[in-house]
């Protein structure tokens, strides 16, 4: 990941400003630690902090056509570029990296060009011609991106809020999948897959496409990597962050496996390296151990105490820019391992998210009532994910100048994926399908397996924190009480959580917790682990649009409140301070679904209570 | 280079504390440490051990815990003496903690390397605080109003916190029990008697060769700052020869890779190419612009700590190529300084009137480097996570360098004997040459002139268009302490005080009468040079040292001198800091 800082019309250009925008640009650079640039045309600044994956000696940004009247600053990964340059025969490119295309396909193609873009990519391009200015984002926001108006009359956009959010009268997150236009003023959607209109798809199943389009998602990024680390002097592995979850192990086994094959062409002797995080002897070490055994991957353990977690938090807000409890509990481990694989001299890494929200993967979809509610619940998790797992997988590993690539999120494999009828989805316990079983049959290869069969079909923890939306509606409570035994923040050790509650119960008085809603009548905090984090925050990020940019308000409330219609128990209590009352249901719940769940769930009711009172708490 | 710091003694043993401590941080990893209202901090940059090296590190039982920067050279014969200790971690360092054990606090000297550490005794609640003994690592002490003392390997760890502050003077160590200072490197040469040994090439040869081959040690990727001069290129030259050998080969290949930096077409780029191809390294360079490099200025004065001219000038080229050299995947490499000091490599040892003189003006100068090259090489190199070790600064390298006659170091054109002969003739092998002759008897330009003479020009313009002659009337109010005499140094200045406002910020840089009075003795060496003493007669200063130039038929323009030759003159230097 590199981090991006643009600037256009800002009424004081002088060295004072030059100065100011270096300044501001220093702050991303933790995403960006191998070179910055700095280009000025009049009262427009655009700024880049690199993380040299491609093309280390000379894709120095921004980056230019022919000419140099058009400069473009590039945050991200154009997969296709290869062919893009072929069609682009006219042009002349000046370096080797990706993102050079985009000054040309610009020149080109004018603004319409977004959409033939293959990758995860924000960018701000400035045509010094006409002084006009385009930004735009990827299709799910796998990388971020904040847009922001100074009282001067400036527009600004950066790669993180903290770039911005000292110099912006007003800011907010870059809607994914959109761009801006200097010309037109406004921000319009490029984006427009078939599934974005959530209506019902009716291609059926089938196993091998979707196999096949999701190596081919697994091999972009890694075939991009290899093109790289064959010009670093030394022999940089990349990796693949494996939790021992049903994602990352087929990340982790068609990474391994394209790589096994490409071995000879590139000479490139080196085995796969997987990464693991978790308080010593926690249920992902185990499970990560056990699949990079059978994959036979170089991995990689890394252990963290409660305290080391504890003393990064603050850390952890500041780059994650969120408040969100879930976010942060998922983000911090992941941060303290960026760190870690960073060391190693390993510049990127695969991870699983996203299959989740494709699939359907969390626990409340047990009682979708039928195929259209489940397709669309599905496509509105997708929409969400920039606020969420992508935000943390993105953040806390630019952190530290570690590169995240998620397959899943690949916009040709969401494509197929969002096209499938998804009756064949629908978790049907009575034809042995549980939760993800397109994907999981799709890899259950019989002559050269992926995975061996218990792990290809084990309901296990997911490394993405799917417990973004945990506080606003029952379901999703009774979800998380399923998912904490599995997910993320738990799955790197069942004290983790634990300790990161009672440092909190330290930190903050009850008194400070009753006073919460008039110091904080936006997204009040509801717990005093959630009133921890927000004062961390606040003192990171003091402004009004700061805390306007993290999820929590009733929009997102809405858009899973359909979801709560799925059982009339829950439907009852659609109320987000009926905590006793959901919890009473979560354990009527429990009495409905599959074994599996129950063993899981089959904790002592007063933590099963707790739990969801800590999680209707932190709406 | 790793980060460390250390409160010990605070008032406040709160979560607040501990994060405020932790706020400082390295690439790799950290550690904290607490007990009781003491903390060690740790930011790791893992170059031995990666995998279980986190520090702070032990002592078998955990009483004694001790937090490090540096590296131990010699860790490996240091265990083998330690038989009756158990080591939990491959560390270097892991060393002192057991060496307190067996030793108590006069262990320092038993160690070969670069360090500066924290040691807590848990037991009695006592501390030891020890730097290395040049000073290529840094480290500052501060003292905050609660009675708490503080430890930081930059100044930006603890000057929030600190009422005051100052540098930790190299060599030198601070116990908790006797609650002071005290010099545990006692060398031959400090006390600047003058030595007979006779000068022997062969035995020089071999210390530095040591000095380069025990700086191999390594788990990670490095290379050589190569800038085309003599220091850099022997220490190439020597690494080139004996890396096969070595454990680092084994795991990273044998060719070596070096690294020079300058603005393109510049005198250092072209030297430089010259001798990697000659030695055959895989050569990378990197250019810049002085536009790259004056955007980095406030950078680079936040990282290096200093607002002394010539020091920024040489540190910016250097802080840009770090992050190249650390993004192409290298942690360490291996630099030339000290050289110039050991050997009186500068010019003004031209007129250096007896061998007593020339030897303690040498003397001086090494007593001198961390607060200038050694203050340079290692922060502008850690400012990216890079490491940079110095070969000419090893103990042994130093004791042997400085225990030769003076008499052979003094520059005697008639003898044909240049500057740094001692150095060059150690080198000259006709069987197996470590260096084309050329590039061995050649007199090279310095830092931050190589890297192109535009540079200090852009520099300059850039002040000038800033720093308006009124503010630069008025600088002896404003900055009545090191005032600044141009407007270069105005800028830099104004920059410095941003970041680091205190007192003892200030304080911490070299400029005052002290630094002044141990080169005056130098300035004592030509009459011209001893008539234009009044810091403000900078300009005749000037014309002497361009005539002085002239003569030693240096292609400086003469006119550019002063300003653009800064740090190997140090003439002019003197006159800034005075």
């Amino acid at each position: 990941m590199c981090g991006i800082l643009a600037v256009f019309g800002c009424v004081d250009n002088s060295q004072a400003k030059r100065s100011r925008i270096i300044e501001l640009s220093r702050r991303l650079r933790h995403r960006g630690p191998d070179w910055s640039g700095l280009h000025c045309h009049q009262d427009c600044y655009l700024a880049h902090q690199r993380l040299a994956i491609v093309d280390p000696a000379s894709g120095d940004q921004p980056l230019y056509n022919e000419d140099k009247s058009v400069v473009v600053t590039v945050n991200g990964e154009i997969y296709n570029h290869n062919q893009l340059k072929e069609k682009l025969n006219s042009h002349q490119f000046r370096t080797g990296s990706d993102c050079e295309v985009i000054a040309h396909l610009y020149e080109e193609y004018g603004e319409d060009f977004v959409d033939m873009l293959d990758g995860m990519f924000s960018f701000v391009l400035l045509d010094t011609r006409d002084k006009s200015f385009i930004a735009a984002r990827d299709a799910i926001g796998i990388t971020p991106l904040y847009i922001g108006w100074g009282l001067d009359g400036s527009v600004w956009f950066a790669s993180e809020m903290k770039a911005l959010s000292d110099d912006c009268e007003r800011f907010m997150s870059f809607l994914p999948g959109h761009i801006y236009s200097s010309k037109q003023g406004e921000i319009r959607r490029w984006y427009n897959p078939p599934w974005y209109l959530e209506k019902i798809p009716s291609t059926p199943y089938d196993p091998k496409v979707l196999r096949e389009t999701f190596e081919k998602a697994c091999f972009k990024p890694c075939a991009l990597a290899l093109a790289v680390f064959k010009r670093l002097m030394t022999d940089v592995p990349f990796g693949v962050l494996l939790s021992g979850g049903l994602d990352s192990s087929l990340v982790a086994a068609v990474a391994a496996r394209y790589l096994a094959y490409s071995e000879a062409a590139c000479q490139w002797g080196s085995q796969l390296h997987t990464f693991c995080v978790g308080l010593k002897g926690s249920p992902d070490l185990k499970a990560a151990r056990e699949v990079a055994d059978y994959i036979g991957t170089r991995h990689h353990e890394f252990h963290f105490t409660v305290q080391e977690g504890i003393d990064a938090l603050e850390e952890v807000i500041y780059h994650i820019e969120t408040y969100d409890v879930t976010t942060i509990r998922a983000s911090t481990p992941m941060f303290l391992m960026s760190r870690k694989i960073k060391s190693l001299g390993v510049k990127m890494v695969l991870s699983g998210e996203g299959s989740d929200e494709i699939f359907g993967g969390y626990l409340y979809f047990h009682k979708a009532p039928n195929k259209e509610e489940f397709h669309e619940e599905t496509s509105r998790k997708i929409k969400a994910l920039h606020l969420y797992d992508c935000l943390r997988a993105n953040k806390s590993t630019s952190a530290w100048g570690l590169e995240a690539r998620v397959p899943f999120l690949d916009k040709e494999f969401i494509n197929v994926a969002m096209s499938i009828d998804p009756e064949w989805k629908m978790i049907r316990p009575d034809l042995g399908r549980i939760e993800k079983w397109v994907l999981r049959n799709a890899f259950d290869d019989d002559q050269k397996p992926y995975l061996p069969k218990h792990i290809l079909y084990r309901q296990k923890e997911q490394f993405s924190d799917g417990v973004g939306y945990s506080w606003i509606d029952a379901i999703i409570y009774l979800h998380i009480l399923y998912r904490q035994k599995e997910q993320f923040s738990d799955g790197v050790g069942y004290s983790w959580i634990d300790g990161l509650k009672d440092h909190a119960e330290k930190q903050v008085t009850d008194t400070m917790l009753m006073n919460a809603s008039f110091i904080y009548p936006e997204n009040t905090p509801t717990t005093k682990e959630g009133y921890y984090y927000r004062t961390i925050f606040e003192k990171f990020f003091p402004k009004n649009a700061a805390r306007s940019t993290v999820p929590g308000g009733p929009s997102v409330a809405c858009s899973t409140a359909k979801a709560v219609e799925w059982d009339a128990a829950w439907a009852k209590n659609p109320d987000p301070s009926g905590r006793a009352a959901l919890g009473v249901h979560a354990s009527a719940y429990e009495e409905t679904i599959d074994a599996n769940a129950m063993d899981l769930i089959k904790s002592p009711s007063r933590k099963i209570q707790k739990g969801i009172e800590e999680k209707t708490a932190t709406a | 280079m790793c980060g460390i710091l250390a409160v010990l003694g605070c008032s406040d043993d709160s979560q607040a504390k501990r994060v405020r401590v932790l706020k400082h941080r390295g690439p790799d990893w950290s550690g904290l440490h607490q007990h009781g209202d003491c903390y060690l901090a740790h930011q790791r940059l893992a170059i031995i051990d990666p995998a279980s090296g986190d520090q702070p590190l032990f002592n078998e039982d955990k009483t004694v815990a001790v937090t490090v920067n540096g590296e131990i050279y010699n860790h490996e014969e240091l265990r083998k003496k330690l038989v009756n200790h158990k080591f939990r971690t491959g560390s270097d360092c892991d060393v002192i903690a057991h060496l307190y054990e067996e030793h108590g606090e006069d262990f320092v000297d038993m160690l070969d390397g670069i360090f500066s550490f924290v040691l807590l005794d848990t037991r009695d609640n006592s501390f030891i605080v020890a730097h290395d003994a040049v000073g290529v690592t840094s480290l500052y002490i501060g003292w905050g109003l609660d009675g708490s003392v503080w430890i930081s390997s930059e100044l930006k760890g603890l000057n929030d916190d600190c009422e005051h502050f100052e540098c930790f003077p190299p060599g030198h160590l601070y116990s908790s029990k006797s609650g002071g200072f005290r010099r545990w490197y006692n060398p031959p040469w400090f006390s600047e008697a003058i030595p007979s040994v006779p000068y022997d090439p062969l035995v020089l040869r071999r210390a530095f060769e040591n000095a380069v081959t025990k700086r191999l040690m390594t788990d990670v990727p490095f290379g050589v700052l190569l800038s085309g001069g003599l220091d850099s290129s022997l220490v190439a030259s020597i690494t080139a020869r004996y890396l096969a050998d070595t454990k680092a080969a084994k795991q990273w290949g044998a060719q070596l890779h070096s690294f020079c930096v300058g603005l393109e077409g510049s005198p250092d780029l072209k030297a430089a190419k010259e001798v990697a191809d000659y030695l055959g390294t895989v050569h990378h360079e990197f250019h810049f612009t002085v536009q790259d490099g004056i955007d980095a200025i406030e950078d680079v004065i936040y990282h290096v700590e200093t607002y002394d001219v010539t020091t920024i000038r040489a540190s910016t080229p250097m802080f840009l190529m770090s992050r190249k050299i650390k993004s192409l995947g290298v942690k360490m490499v291996i630099s030339g300084e000290g050289s110039d000091e050991i050997f009186g490599g500068y010019l003004y040892f031209h007129k250096a009137p007896s061998k007593d003189e020339f030897h303690r003006e040498t003397c001086h100068k090494i007593k001198a480097l961390h607060q200038y090259d050694c203050l340079r090489a290692n922060k502008a190199t850690s400012a990216w996570g890079l490491e940079a070790r110095v070969p000419f600064l090893d103990k042994e390298f130093i004791n042997v360098a400085m225990s030769i006659d003076p008499e052979a170091k003094m520059i005697k054109k008639d003898e044909g004997r240049i500057e740094k002969w001692v150095l060059r003739r150690a080198f000259d092998d006709e069987k197996h040459p470590y260096l084309p002759k050329h590039i061995l008897y050649r007199q090279k330009e310095q830092f931050s002139d190589g890297v192109g003479y535009s540079w200090i020009d852009g520099l300059k313009a850039h002040a000038a268009r800033h720093v308006t002659d009124k503010m630069m009337f008025n600088a002896s109010y404003i900055f009545p302490h090191n005032t600044p005499t141009t407007k270069e140094a105005y800028y830099y200045r104004t920059i410095f005080e941003r970041f680091f406002p205190q007192n003892s910020a200030r304080l911490t840089v070299p400029g005052g009468a002290s630094v002044a009075c141990s080169t005056a003795k130098a300035v004592e060496w030509d009459a011209a040079w001893k008539n234009n003493l009044d810091p403000s007669g900078r300009a005749a200063l000037g014309v002497h040292l361009s005539a002085y130039d002239t003569e030693t038929s240096l292609n400086n323009k003469p006119s550019k001198v002063i300003d653009s030759i800064p740090r190997m003159m140090e003439i002019p230097g003197v006159a800034v800091q005075i």
